[in-house]
């Protein structure tokens, strides 16, 4: 078998002791992340930016696509454009908003594809092993080998550009190392006790992948998790750049940043608007996984 | 060792294989040719050119075709670019993507390791918190953002460097700090943690008990876990970076093969897309292989197999 | 923690030292001592330099500075002799005898009639498979030839001595000295052809007749051309060297150029000329002028029902706010279209635009949504269509004003947006509704924008007109030698084709440089040809004689 990482885990008492205690690994987990006052602030940053962007755009006194002849570039609080109007003479505030929630449902939906596709993949290559599991990481090399964005623009150029793809797409691109590290996380996972136990005890395969294997992946995977919803957004924007992304007059944080990058000196607000959501939002994903890792992981105690 | 690596090499060709294949019949499946213009072009003439580069054979001969030629080390000739070969293409765009890419890797791989380090010694302190904010800044802000931020300060404001091309090796610095920047953070965050994980592992515990100086324990022992996980991003890090060479090429108008691939996937010239993609995907795939081979030599307990 | 130091201290110690090296001027391409170089912007990569396998402006900006056809562009893009010093007409208009000028290739061979006979031989050869061939059908049994169904020799081409051409023609071609400096008739070197075959092109094998020849050519980075001493009219010639770089972006060149890195370049985000005009901008570097290029709107009448009512087509047209899209969005100076013709075409003058184009939108908005009404769509029945527009950063940023026109009128349209190369298929094609498509003129004459609304064009007449009455005008054009008859048949076409509206006009095109107000002799004009050899710097002697 190749490329297999025969890892003893250092964790293995603790885990085991985990294991053991069943929930209460998670009611303290959830006391710590409690404590966190960077994640706690950014859990409350993001509500209000999700709750936002849900209904945010249904309050601005212009629609998303409404153009206004007279307002073209116009600069922030002219004519009620709070933060002013682009170089169509559409609201930002609004726009912003529309693009916020298309970035957000674009990273948490291609995350949760990366998710389930690569939890599944990885943790039944990694717990099976053998043939099955050199077949599968093989075909997921053969994927890797091939340059992310070749990919996208190939699938763009294939099928035409719609939203939905651009959720498929990214996310049948970011599993793959999601499936690389839950594979590794498995592989070591199945050399502990208390896998042996739950063997000796009658379990089949398929029940201790997902009762015991899956949840103890969790650590890893919300880590990994929460580089990857920045990630996604981040690559939609770069779709955006190539002009690849959503199609006008929908939008999103990326097309907004790519537009604004072009206008820059002439329309600063078109950047800095943007590109603040952006970070504050990316941000607030990091710092709440950071938290999430801390409080699950019981080791920086 | 050795025979690890034979066998890895007939995997990779197969691996390979596959890549030219799923590209091949992609590529074709898109709509557009590489002789679509806005100007008219007499049926006659549209079939003189397919003929000339045999895109008039049905799509499996051609298919065996390229394979056939490609395992001779035979690219073909470029659709768009009549004078040239694909090979030439590569041949003169590489050099500067290599450069680009390698400088940016070595850059990010130094910071990186620094700030992770740096941060997971100090965790908590405010010089952690700094770091940790920066390197999330650093994904956060997509480059073409940070790239023409830095040319205005750099080159527009100070003047200090050019704000394109290559003709001295000043021409080199945005480029690479532009790309470099998503990989320092990466890093130096992929480095606090393992580093984070490593100190509090039991090995560690036993060096400090074994009362072993501060600095011997970090160096010797947790970096040393803490990089293993570093390596295994080698792989993710090279397609990274080719994916950042696309728009950094585009920005700073550097003659590098990511804004030749671009332009080529656009335009349909089937051939330089394939050409580029086998020489990306052997380089992904060859920096996988290098990856396991480092992480065994680093890790005793990893084994090739 | 000492490796952490020095490693900091390593970084901080090379920032220092770039820090250090402020350089005083801009940092430019290298430039032999002595001499003047031009560094110029040149938009993209050549796919070529040998001149039957090229149809871009990119390529003709270089090719045009190597290489000199029968005519060419003056300094203000008008054509004027070029190898040929005179020619003489037969009465009929169809045949053409050049006498050429005694001139050397750029190795010391002369340059004869045989090479042009040869070059236009190998531009319709079937083999050579060029794109733009096309273009020179007018040539007696060109497209027979082209077709392969005609031997080479066929060719209504003739050398009748060393420095005498004859070209026969199918149908008088009164453009033709306008044509004859194009890059489809720039002559080729036939002992160097002969001898390396398509490989000639190559920078080491490259033999050319112009002003200047070809140095370098490193691949996606610059092409490098240096004064060719051999040139017949050499010592009018400023500069030594240009350097041409493909600047896809117009936004780093546009960088670029005010850094004075870059002289020239021949691009400028439209959206960015207002801003770049205000006089804490560059003012001075900005250079537009009316170009021979129309944006316009194809309604697919095959196959969208609609589109086959005129009043329909008419509704829509009328509803396009044209002014808010050139002067608030686009701002470079973009003239509204209400023709298909742009008024700088040569020997030509558009018929008068439709009378709606006078009225306020309001007005033109009650008159659309009355025609709508009368083809039966309204309120209860509104009108739903897809607009399909090419990515492209023009199309782009206007085509959802185009859209929230028609919905002021009460029609829905969706945008769907293509790679350029895609859309254009897909028009072929006939896979769309509304297209947006733009046509810039390969000659400049007025057939080379109404021919593409002639029922024969076929797939490139996007809107399928077919209309006898044009078709019958557009081939007693053809056919009329006499330039002020011809342009009166080709406007009366015109005016037809307009109010049946199978295509609206947005704007007109202009020409968009960048160019360092240090450079001399460079005069905007509608053909954007900006012949290097006329070209200079401020302080070095004047410019080369205009040409004229």
């Amino acid at each position: 078998m190749s490329g297999a990482l025969l890892v003893r885990n250092p964790r293995d008492g603790e885990a085991l002791e985990a294991a053991i205690k069943g929930r209460s690994l998670w009611d303290d987990a959830r006391r710590r992340l409690l404590r966190n006052r960077a994640a706690m602030a950014s859990l409350g940053l993001l509500a209000i930016l999700v709750l936002a962007a849900a209904i945010g755009p249904y309050l601005t006194p212009y629609s998303y696509d409404q153009i206004s002849k007279d307002d073209v570039w116009a600069p922030p609080l002219v004519h009620g454009h709070l933060l002013g109007a682009d170089s169509l003479g559409r609201d930002l505030l609004c726009r912003l908003l529309v693009g916020l929630r298309v970035s957000l449902a674009i990273g948490v939906v291609a995350s949760a594809v990366s998710l389930v596709i690569g939890v599944a993949w990885g943790a039944t290559a990694g717990f099976i092993g053998g043939v099955l599991d050199e077949a599968m990481m093989r075909f997921v090399d053969v994927l890797y080998a091939l340059p992310f964005m070749f990919f996208v623009i190939l699938l763009m150029v294939v099928f035409g550009r719609n939203f939905i793809l651009i959720f498929l797409a990214i996310g049948a691109v970011e599993w793959l190392t999601m499936a690389r590290i839950v594979r590794g996380q498995t592989l070591s996972l199945k050399q502990m006790e208390f896998i042996e136990a739950a063997r000796a005890a009658g379990l089949g395969d398929g029940a201790i992948i997902v009762r015991h294997i899956v949840p103890n992946l969790l650590g890893p995977v919300v880590v990994y998790l929460t580089l990857t919803i920045p990630g996604v957004i981040l690559a939609e924007s770069f779709l955006s750049f190539l002009g690849l992304g959503v199609q006008e007059p929908l939008t999103s944080l990326g097309v907004l940043i790519s537009n604004g990058a072009i206008s820059m000196d002439q329309a600063p607000w078109l950047l800095v608007f943007p590109s603040l959501t952006m970070i504050v939002a990316l941000m607030a994903f990091n710092f709440i996984g950071d938290g999430l890792r801390d409080a699950i992981d019981p080791k920086d105690r | 060792m050795l025979r690890f690596l034979l066998r890895r090499l007939l995997v990779a060709l197969p691996t390979l294989f596959l890549v030219v294949t799923l590209a091949f019949f992609m590529m074709r499946a898109a709509p557009g040719g590489p002789f679509e213009t806005n100007r008219k072009l007499p049926p006659e003439v549209e079939q003189n050119l397919k003929a000339k580069y045999g895109l008039d054979r049905p799509l499996g001969v051609q298919y065996l075709g390229y394979l056939a030629n490609v395992a001779r080390g035979d690219l073909g000739p470029s659709l768009k670019y009549p004078d040239r070969s694909v090979l030439d293409i590569i041949r003169q765009g590489f050099p500067t993507s290599l450069r680009l890419g390698v400088s940016a890797l070595t850059l990010g791989g130094v910071l990186g390791l620094c700030f992770g380090v740096f941060g997971a010694l100090r965790q908590n302190s405010p010089a952690d918190y700094a770091i940790t904010t920066l390197a999330v800044l650093g994904v956060c802000i997509p480059t073409f953002v940070t790239g023409p931020l830095l040319v205005l300060v750099f080159a527009s404001w100070l003047g200090w460097l050019p704000t394109g091309g290559l003709d001295d090796v000043r021409g080199y610095v945005l480029p690479v700090v532009v790309l470099a920047l998503p990989q320092v953070a990466i890093i130096s965050r992929l480095t606090r943690a393992g580093m984070v994980e490593a100190m509090a592992s039991n090995h560690v515990r036993t060096a400090r008990a074994r009362g072993l100086p501060e600095r011997s324990v970090v160096l010797n022992h947790a970096l040393r876990g803490a990089v293993l996980p570093l390596v295994s991003y080698l792989g993710p890090a090279a397609a990274g970076l080719i994916t950042g060479s696309l728009v950094v090429e585009r920005l700073f108008t550097l003659p590098g093969l990511g804004k030749a691939f671009v332009v080529s996937a656009l335009q349909r010239d089937y051939t330089v897309v394939m050409g580029v993609v086998i020489l990306y995907a052997s380089l992904v795939i060859g920096l996988n292989l290098l990856a396991e081979v480092i992480q065994s030599l680093l890790d005793p307990r990893v084994k090739l197999s | 923690m000492r490796p952490l130091l020095a490693a900091f201290a390593a970084l901080g110690l090379s920032a220092l030292i770039l820090a250090g090296c402020k350089p005083e001027r801009p940092l430019r391409a290298s430039c032999p001592a002595h001499s003047l170089c031009l560094e110029a912007g040149n938009v993209s990569e050549p796919v070529s330099l040998d001149p039957p396998k090229t149809t871009g402006t990119w390529e003709d900006r270089i090719m045009g500075d190597t290489t000199i056809g029968l005519t060419q562009s003056s300094a203000a893009g008008r054509p004027v002799p070029g190898m040929a010093t005179s020619w003489d007409v037969s009465p009929d208009g169809l045949v053409w005898t050049f006498h050429l000028r005694k001139a050397l290739w750029s190795d010391g061979v002369p340059v004869t009639a045989n090479d042009f006979v040869f070059s236009l031989r190998r531009l319709m050869d079937p083999r050579t498979a060029s794109e733009y061939a096309y273009l020179l059908y007018f040539i007696r049994n060109a497209e027979a030839v082209n077709e392969g169904k005609a031997p080479l020799s066929a060719l209504g081409v003739a050398a009748l001595d060393d420095h005498t051409l004859q070209l026969t023609l199918t149908h008088p071609v009164p453009y033709l000295p306008e044509i004859g400096k194009h890059q489809t008739f720039y002559p080729t070197p036939q002992h160097v052809v002969e001898r390396w075959g398509d490989a000639w092109s190559r920078p080491e094998h490259y033999v050319s007749n112009g002003p200047f020849k070809l140095a370098r050519w490193a691949f996606g980075d610059h092409i490098t051309v240096v004064k060719n001493p051999l040139f017949y009219d050499a010592r009018s010639v400023c500069l030594d060297q240009i350097d041409y770089y493909p600047t896809s972006d117009a936004i780093a060149a546009e960088r670029r150029v005010r850094r004075g890195e870059l002289d020239t370049n021949a691009d400028i985000q439209s959206n960015r000329i207002a801003f770049l005009r205000q006089p804490d901008q560059i003012p001075a570097y900005v250079h537009t002028h009316t170009y021979l290029g129309v944006a316009y709107l194809a309604f697919n009448s095959r196959d969208v029902a609609a589109f086959r009512d005129r009043r329909v087509r008419l509704a829509l047209d009328m509803a396009i706010d044209r002014d808010f899209i050139t002067r608030k969005l686009l701002r470079g100076g973009q003239v509204p279209a209400y023709t298909f013709t742009p008024p700088a075409v040569a020997n030509y003058q558009p018929p008068p635009p439709p009378v709606w184009a006078g009225w306020p939108i309001e007005r033109r908005q009650a008159a659309a949504r009355a025609l709508l009404a009368q083809a039966g769509y309204g309120p209860g029945h509104p009108l739903k269509i897809e607009i399909k527009h090419r990515n492209s950063p023009d199309p782009t940023l206007f085509m959802p004003a185009v859209q929230a026109d028609w919905k002021a009128i009460g029609v829905t349209a969706t945008l769907a947006q293509e790679e350029v190369q895609i859309a254009y298929q897909d028009y072929r094609l006939r896979n769309f509704q509304v297209g947006d498509a733009a046509w810039i003129a390969d000659f400049n004459d007025a057939m080379s924008f109404l021919g593409l609304q002639q029922s024969q064009t076929g797939a490139q007449n996007y809107g399928d007109y077919d209309n006898p009455t044009y078709d019958a005008l557009l081939a007693k054009a053809d056919n009329e030698p006499d330039l002020g008859k011809r342009a009166a048949y080709l406007a009366k076409a015109e005016a037809i084709m307009l109010a049946d509206a199978p295509v609206a006009p947005v704007y007109f095109y202009i020409t968009k440089n960048l160019v360092n107000p240090n450079v001399t002799g460079f005069v905007d004009n509608a053909v954007d040809q900006h012949r290097a050899r006329y070209l200079c710097f401020k302080g070095h002697g004047a410019a080369a004689p205009s040409g004229e």
